[in-house]
């Protein structure tokens, strides 16, 4: 039978979300050479819409594409919601931003627009090899953006950030590989079929591909002690960079992390006590890190590594509750943080962003600012009746019911530093105070759009979960995430 | 109506921030009111029965609020003293729409601790009353809230956190459906995992009874609030780890209970004592009556400890009417620093300028040392009667902190209210327009239930019959 072609199983409707984004991209590309950048990215805007839009008529239809290589399947389509949502606040909050941020040309939307195809491919994945490919679309963009603005921290930022990630990105190839020996399959339903019957002459190598992929992802995902880049890239990188960064590229991370681990090594042995161990570093760095800054977006920067724990308790858990978990607390996270550093990008003067003492009485000069600000903390300290109490709720349980009540139980424990670190700038933000404004003054509407969405939503999902939660709640969307 | 009752505070905290100034003070008195005026609405038509919808389906989560008798009387207490509160922010705090917002944001979190029967419901409003609770000290709060707040926030999420783990267990390990307590009480954890999991419940209770060595945060708490008083008034109705260890942690966790009620009681009685001889050290009104709240707290933990139906009896009567004379008191106190700009207790003299600012107060303290005749003497004594018949010893040292109560409180009114006022001090005028009726409720609701104590008694009895009945 040799000579004869085989057609690839093309199926175009399951990729139309990437390549809508991927269009955006080209577009702002070619575009940026005519039109100003404010247009560019308007037209990013509408294709991230479209893309949402594609999604939602492609939900409980379970389409493949190339002999399951690329999977549409409502867990990619709801962590693509997610990441779209992000990449939207990110370009809404550009749009006031840029100019100030010395940012202001197309190619600042082209290389996004890159960065969320690379997200929406690794959320849409059905191999190792797809996954790999969104990834280093995904991290090439990153870093390209990181040190895009002319300044030292940025271009310091994105050495560090392309240094580690490259390292990361090194680790991970060689555990793909590694897998690849043991199982005989890049397809993450061949490696889950092979890993749960595997002989024990493979067992080491697919264990130590495993753990490789795991420190690739690590280093992804900013677990501890992979971390170290975390805050010197969020800090040093233009606001608007590291909200984008600590947001969507954060959740395309975790969705890799979702669909290899939850998805096709999930009967693999021994990675989920790693993780576990991971995790507990993590939340106990990330929040003792995050006590001792001074500066509002540093400490935001530790804030995302101590956050990053919280999310990994729900890979700890068992698929039909950790995915539901991990899909809710990343809108969660996106939406909270993405605000937040909304809050940063409006106020700052300079990209150093605000420093703790000078935001003081801060609800007396911005109201409006200051109040959204505090319920994003509140929000991420987990404080009912804002979103972030459920989602951490829901990681804790499915730490606890698959086992790992320490890990909860450490989590709860680290919760209080974090608590400390975040009520203490709240209440600052609420303590009169006479010194003349800091803050950067003039019309920033998209800004307060984009925060305003963001707090109404986490306070809206806090009051009424369901809303978002009963969408991926159904256990069968998770226990299929390797495909079949 | 009970939905009314606990939301109508929230709704009308929101709708504050859209009210003409001018108005702030009106609204917020009219929502407290009609909140004080539902509840006793609710206490003529015997309570409210259980509403039950889900909240979260996929995770078991349901929104079930009930009020039975000691709900009900608690929930009373919150909404009385609270439209106390109002009143009196309304006289005393310039441009007060935030205060006002505040507390009544807080009411609701509080009415809703209550009412709560559902695990995870119950947690989220013990956490909502957290927040204005902060939100108070860091905007009214003195030169080092700071540092309270941070002590404040981090015990309670210390205790919460834990308590969340546990909440989470109960149900996980029990093999519960959803987290309503009759559904939690059906499906019980046995043997050791019930112990770990009351130590994490008894934890966040332990922060909020206050529980010796885990009260640190409330005397920094108390100081450092507003000198009117008015936040520690809501602080005090916080208080509210008695109740939540009869509501859910002897019904969830009876065995732990028993096998830990020698040591809780020995915790209990030496918090009693050891609050007491330290108030009797302090020379501010405010950090002796959050210590003397302490103590009081210390009895009331002794008799919910004991799982004896006369103290358990008596430690709901003192938890609900100290609410209302220890509240009472911080607003006096707050009146006294109006007048000499002090809270210190060697003020002096204020008894021949002031009498019946100095006569309210003294009778309230009367309340507070339970003189028999007011309402905290039946408490306290039901307390003591109780764990007399279970640990002897421990009710006599408890027992002894009624008689340290006299000292401390006496002495630090003599050299307040009576010896000589300083040369030179400020003319000191007594209680002016709807300061009478700030101070006079709580002393009227204090004399009446402590004369006669049927209408709270039977509010009180056949819950804690039927819980132990049951429970043991």
């Amino acid at each position: 039978m040799t000579g004869v072609l085989v057609l690839p199983d093309v199926a175009l409707a399951p990729m139309l979300p990437i390549l809508i984004t991927l269009l955006g991209a080209i577009a702002a590309t070619v575009l940026g050479f005519f039109l100003p950048r404010r247009a560019v990215a308007i037209i990013a805007l509408v294709s991230l819409v479209l893309s949402a839009v594609s999604m939602f008529t492609l939900w409980n239809r379970g389409q493949t594409a190339f002999g399951g290589s690329l999977q549409a399947d409502n867990a990619a389509i709801a962590l693509g919601v997610v990441l779209l949502i992000g990449s939207a606040l990110a370009v809404l909050v550009s749009l006031d931003t840029a100019g100030r941020s010395r940012l202001n040309f197309p190619e600042f939307d082209a290389i996004l627009m890159f960065a969320v195809t690379g997200t929406l491919i690794i959320a849409f994945s059905g191999d190792l090899i797809t996954m790999l490919i969104g990834l280093e679309v995904m991290s090439l963009s990153g870093y390209v953006l990181a040190t895009l603005q002319d300044s030292r921290e940025s271009e310091e930022s994105g050495l560090k950030y392309f240094l580690l990630g490259a390292t990361g990105s090194a680790i991970l190839i060689y555990g793909i590989a590694l897998v690849y020996g043991a199982t005989g399959s890049f397809g993450f339903a061949g490696i889950a079929a092979a890993s749960s019957g595997l002989s024990v002459s493979n067992m080491p190598m697919l264990v130590a591909g495993a753990l490789l992929l795991l420190c690739g992802f690590g280093f992804k995902v900013a677990l501890a002690p992979f971390h170290q880049w975390t805050p010197d890239v969020y800090g040093g990188a233009p606001t608007v960079v590291s909200l984008f960064l600590s947001t969507v590229v954060k959740v395309g991370a975790f969705a890799g992390l979702l669909r290899v681990f939850s998805g096709a090594l999930h009967n693999a042995p021994n990675w989920l006590d790693v993780l576990a161990v991971l995790t507990a570093a993590t939340l106990i760095v990330g929040n003792l890190a995050a006590l001792f800054q001074t500066n509002f977006k540093r400490l935001l920067a530790y804030s995302a590594v101590a956050q990053t724990g919280f999310l990994a308790l729900t890979l700890l858990g068992t698929p039909e509750l950790g995915g539901p978990a991990l899909a809710y607390y990343l809108l969660i996270y996106t939406l909270t943080t993405a605000a937040a550093l909304a809050v940063v990008a409006a106020l700052q003067r300079t990209e150093a962003g605000l420093e703790i003492a000078d935001m003081r009485g801060l609800y007396y000069r911005h109201p409006g600012y200051a109040s959204a600000l505090a319920i994003c903390l509140a929000s991420l300290a987990g404080l009912p009746p804002f979103a972030g109490f459920f989602a951490k709720y829901m990681a804790f349980q499915a730490a606890f019911q698959n086992g790992y009540s320490w890990v909860a139980v450490l989590a709860a424990l680290s919760s209080i530093a974090a608590f400390i670190y975040y009520m203490r700038v709240a209440a600052l933000m609420f303590m009169p105070d006479r010194t003349p404004a800091r803050e950067y003054e003039g019309a920033r509407p998209a800004i307060t759009f984009s925060v305003a969405l963001g707090v109404v939503s986490i306070t809206a999902l806090g009051i009424l979960p369901n809303l978002a939660y009963a969408w991926v709640a159904f256990p069968g969307i998770w226990t299929q995430l390797a495909g079949t | 109506m009970i939905h009314f009752f606990i939301f109508i505070p929230m709704i009308a905290s929101l709708l504050l921030l859209a009210t003409p100034v001018r108005w702030r003070e009106e609204v917020a008195g009219f929502a407290a009111a009609l909140t004080l005026g539902l509840g006793l609405l609710m206490w003529r038509g015997g309570g409210a029965d259980l509403v039950s919808v889900p909240w979260i389906q996929a995770l078991g989560v349901t929104y079930s609020v009930a009020l039975d008798g000691v709900s009900l009387l608690l929930a009373l207490v919150t909404a009385l003293m609270t439209f106390v509160a109002i009143i009196y922010t309304a006289r005393r705090i310039p441009n007060p729409g935030t205060m006002l917002s505040l507390i009544l944001a807080m009411e609701t979190g509080l009415l809703g601790i209550y009412a709560a029967r559902d695990f995870v419901l119950f947690y989220v409003f013990f956490e909502d009353a957290l927040i204005p609770a902060l939100l108070m000290l860091a905007v009214y709060g003195k030169t080092h809230r700071m540092a309270a707040l941070i002590k404040f926030g981090a015990y309670t999420l210390l205790g919460s956190m834990l308590m969340l783990v546990s909440i989470i267990g109960v149900k996980a390990l029990g093999g519960s459906p959803t987290f309503a307590l009759a559904d939690l009480i059906a499906h019980p954890v046995t043997g050791a995992a019930q112990m770990w999991l009351y130590l994490g419940f008894l934890a966040a209770m332990a922060v909020k009874l206050p529980l010796f060595p885990l009260h640190a945060w409330l005397p920094d708490f108390h100081e450092q609030n507003h000198d009117s008083g008015v936040a520690d008034v809501m602080g005090t109705l916080y208080k509210v780890g008695a109740y939540g260890l009869f509501r859910f942690g002897m019904t969830l966790f009876p065995d732990a209970s028993l096998e830990l009620r020698p040591v809780l009681m020995s915790l209990a009685a030496f918090t009693a004592i050891y609050a007491a001889w330290i108030a009797f050290r302090q020379t501010d009104w405010k950090r002796l009556l959050a210590y003397a709240g302490l103590s009081h707290m210390g009895l009331v933990g002794l008799g919910i400890f004991s799982l004896e139906p006369t103290a358990m009896i008596g430690a709901i009567y003192l938890l609900a009417f100290q609410n209302v004379y220890t509240g009472a008191l911080f607003l006096a106190a707050g009146m006294l620093q109006e007048r000499v700009g002090s809270l210190n207790t060697k003020v002096g003299g204020l008894m021949t300028q002031a009498p019946i600012l100095s006569g309210v107060t003294m009778s309230l303290w009367f309340a507070s040392i339970a003189v028999p005749g007011l309402a905290g003497f039946i408490g306290e004594f039901s307390i003591l009667l109780g764990a007399y018949q279970i640990y002897p010893w421990l009710a006599f040292i408890a027992g002894l902190s009624t008689i340290a109560a006299a000292v401390y409180a006496l002495s630090a009114y003599q050299t307040t209210y009576w010896q000589a006022r300083p040369p030179g001090g400020v003319k000191v005028f007594d209680l002016q327009h709807t300061e009478w009726l700030v101070l006079g409720v709580p002393l009227a609701v204090c004399v009446v239930f402590g004369v006669y104590s049927a209408p709270a008694l039977n509010l009180i009895q056949p819950v804690v019959r039927a819980l132990l009945g049951g429970g043991q």
